[in-house]
């Protein structure tokens, strides 16, 4: 634990509202490099997890650590490291989007000589130098949502958390604040992502936890999910060769829980982490066939969301 | 934490003045609503009518020059009455009530005491209700006392220079001139005229001193609203930052608003408030006291449409229970009493007493006192208040 201090974590997080347990013994963990997606229908308890993480909220229950700061009990420390990015557009209308990074930036420390070139550095991570001297009220949803997040980067924290950081984005907007977000997760920083789109988290995230009712009902790789729902990934070959002598080879392979031959030259199985274990699969039918096609065709989170809260992600 | 305190007030102070409605409200209306409510009502003559209670235990020759000079003084004819009361108890009761203004109390023996070189006190009773009748009943007592000083100097004299006892009296009387009988030289009520000018502008700056204050606590809702307090909030930055960042703005433009006001009057009607920095103190005191309450009212609503609407009832009500959009004096008895329950009424009063009397600091210790009480209360209030509403 000592050698290996996460970014963030935290444990047995709980928030009540009156009689609403709004978030119960909430946990996770985030290194730096990693991203991790917080995926819950409306009402989970997402942002109200996020604003305990980021020190806006008070918990009922449990600690967050900030690369193993007590977030309670050394905010300023801890805050220092994270960089929020709230769900509703928060910066200022009547400033440009340069004053409005430098208004957070001087907020947040920055020392004065460098302000300006982090600010420029930052307008071009977030694509906008072009537009930064225009009023940010007159920006499109999209440039506001950029400016959202720069604002989060300028003080260059450790930890981005981000809530629902795309809604309202057009595509074009929407691939560039990912692109972003991936570079930032290559250079190092731990993400901590919820998002209505499932195919954003699926593209980001290498982590995903499933909270619903306020409490994280699953949690893991994007296949360990999937798995959960009992579904292994559908193999489907293309051989060239003895085809039959092939197929008795592959049912015979660890993992296959099933296999069917399709077609004359066609096989499918049913297959534990088919993805991985497609090395083997080709391995086993050496010397009586060759594979010349593949496609795995692995269930998604969407359905393992579906099975797990009951509801769908966008309603 | 200083550069990100001064980093929020600089934002707000540039929201402000961009705005154009904070120079409106913070200059423009109090400085022109004063102008023209002083040029309308404001006038030479205060409309004094004071009563000044007088209790009379001693029977000596003291009362009765007193009560002979205040009739015929030309200065006070048709404004001060003198009442007689039986006692001192009485006296109390009777400005308690609001039925006279001050109370001159001369003890048992005083004269007697006085004739025979022994000098003697006389107490004045004054009310926070009525400063003006407390100024003319001090001015009449200066001026016994100088005559029993003067008096008891002149019959030390004789009894030294051997003359017998109970031939003293009558001969520093018979010469006069060592024992001037009181007269009231002047105009008492000079010290204590206070040009309703002054009422009308110390009451506009008063009122809209709230306003210039509020509206920088009303900010930090509308923060609220707009997510960037939280933005800050998430920020490495003490939790008081943008409280205080915005508070010191809006004391600042208050300020300048309340001492504009006042120089106004001053420039304009040529009246004074009373000594420069005592009515600063007042001034100071007074919006410490409404940025406290409109903080207080900022922690306790959810939006800043709901600010608004409770910074303008209240400041109005105090405004009004307070003498600052009519004088205290002409409100009746028992408003003058409600008006101590706001800041406003403590501010008039200690106005009233600087303009009237030309005193210093001390002489409004008690209305700063108040003031300052009631901004630590209402500001104590508004910090739990920012906490459990989760500002802070
Ligand atoms: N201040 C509050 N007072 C009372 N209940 C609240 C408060 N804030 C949140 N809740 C409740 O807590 C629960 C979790 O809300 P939260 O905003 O965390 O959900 P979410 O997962 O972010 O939803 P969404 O996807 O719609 O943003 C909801 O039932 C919500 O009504
Ligand atoms: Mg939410």
């Amino acid at each position: 634990m000592a050698a290996m201090t996460a970014a963030l974590s935290c444990l047995g997080l709980g928030k009540r509202y009156g009689d609403l347990v709004a978030v119960d013994d909430v946990g996770l963990s985030i290194a730096g490099g990693q991203a991790y997606g917080l995926l819950g229908p409306n009402g989970a308890g997402k942002t109200t997890t996020i604003s305990m993480l980021v020190g806006l909220l008070r918990p009922d229950a449990g600690t967050v650590l900030v690369g193993g700061v007590d977030l309670a009990r050394e905010p300023l420390r801890a805050k220092a490291r994270i960089g929020y990015v709230p769900q509703e557009i928060a910066l200022y209308p009547e400033l440009t989007g340069r004053e409005n990074l430098r208004f957070f930036g001087r907020l947040f420390g920055l020392p004065r000589r460098g302000l300006a070139a982090r600010i420029a550095e930052v307008l071009d991570l977030i694509g906008l130098t072009d537009r930064a001297d225009g009023k940010l009220g007159a920006y499109s949803g999209g440039m506001k949502r950029r400016v959202n997040i720069g604002a989060a980067l300028l003080h260059r924290p450790q930890v981005l958390i981000l809530d629902e950081p795309t809604v309202g984005v057009d595509p074009q907007s929407r691939k560039a604040i990912l692109d972003g977000l991936e570079h930032l997760v290559a250079d190092g920083m731990a993400l901590l992502y919820t998002s209505h789109y499932m195919e954003e988290v699926e593209r980001v995230c290498d982590r995903v936890a499933i909270i619903d009712h306020g409490r994280i009902v699953a949690d893991g790789t994007r296949r360990e999910l999937v798995s959960l729902v009992g579904g292994a990934d559908t193999v489907e070959l293309v051989l060239d060769g003895d085809v039959g002598a092939a197929f008795e080879k592959l049912r015979a392979v660890e993992g296959v829980s099933e296999a069917a031959r399709t077609g004359d030259t066609s096989v499918r199985l049913l297959a534990d982490g088919g993805r991985y274990l497609l090395p083997s699969l080709i391995t086993a039918v050496e010397g009586h066939a060759t594979v010349t096609a593949t496609q795995v065709v692995e269930p998604d989170l969407e359905a393992t969301f579906l099975h797990l809260t009951g509801t769908t992600l966008r309603d | 934490m200083w550069r990100a305190l001064l980093t929020v007030s600089a934002l707000e102070l540039r929201t402000r003045l961009r705005d154009g409605t904070a120079i409106v409200i913070a200059l423009i209306v109090p400085v022109t609503l004063a102008t023209l409510f002083g040029l309308a009502l404001g006038g030479d003559d205060p409309p004094l009518r004071a009563t000044i209670g007088l209790v009379d235990l001693d029977g000596g020759e003291f009362p009765a020059s007193v009560r002979r000079e205040v009739t015929a003084a030309e200065e006070l004819k048709g404004s001060v009455t003198l009442r007689d009361l039986p006692g001192d108890r009485e006296a109390r009761r009777a400005l308690d009530a609001g039925e006279i203004g001050a109370a001159i109390v001369f003890p048992a023996g005083f004269s007697a005491r006085v004739g025979a070189g022994e000098g003697g006190d006389v107490t004045v009773l004054t009310s926070a209700g009525s400063p003006l009748a407390g100024v003319v009943a001090s001015a009449v007592v200066d001026r016994i006392s100088a005559v029993v000083d003067a008096r008891t100097l002149a019959v030390r004299a004789a009894l030294l220079a051997g003359v017998p006892g109970d031939e003293v009296k009558e001969l520093v009387e018979r010469n006069g001139a060592a024992g001037p009988a009181l007269t009231l030289t002047g105009d008492p009520l000079a010290g204590g005229k206070v040009d309703l000018a002054v009422y009308y502008g110390s009451g506009m700056a008063a009122l809209f001193a709230f306003f210039v204050v509020g509206a920088s606590f009303r900010s930090l809702l509308t923060e609220r609203k707009l997510g960037t307090l939280d933005r800050m909030r998430a920020g490495p930055l003490a939790a008081w930052v943008p409280v205080a960042g915005k508070a010191v703005v809006g004391f600042g433009l208050a300020m300048v608003s309340v001492c504009a006001t006042w120089a106004s009057g001053t420039l304009i009607f040529g009246s004074t408030w009373g000594e420069p920095l005592a009515v600063l103190t007042v001034l100071t005191a007074h919006v410490l006291a409404a940025a406290a309450i409109t903080m207080l009212v900022a922690a306790r609503v959810r939006t800043d449409a709901q600010a608004d609407g409770v910074i303008m009832v209240i400041s109005f009500v105090a405004a009004f229970l307070g003498g600052s959009l009519v004088p205290l004096h002409s409100l009746p008895g028992p408003l003058q009493t409600v008006a101590l329950l706001t800041p406003n009424g403590w501010t008039a009063t200690a106005l009233a007493e600087l303009a009237g009397s030309g005193a210093g600091v001390s002489a409004v210790a008690g209305p700063v006192g108040v003031l300052l009480a009631i901004a630590l209360g209402a500001g104590g209030l508004a910090v739990l208040g920012f906490r459990k509403g989760m500002l802070l």
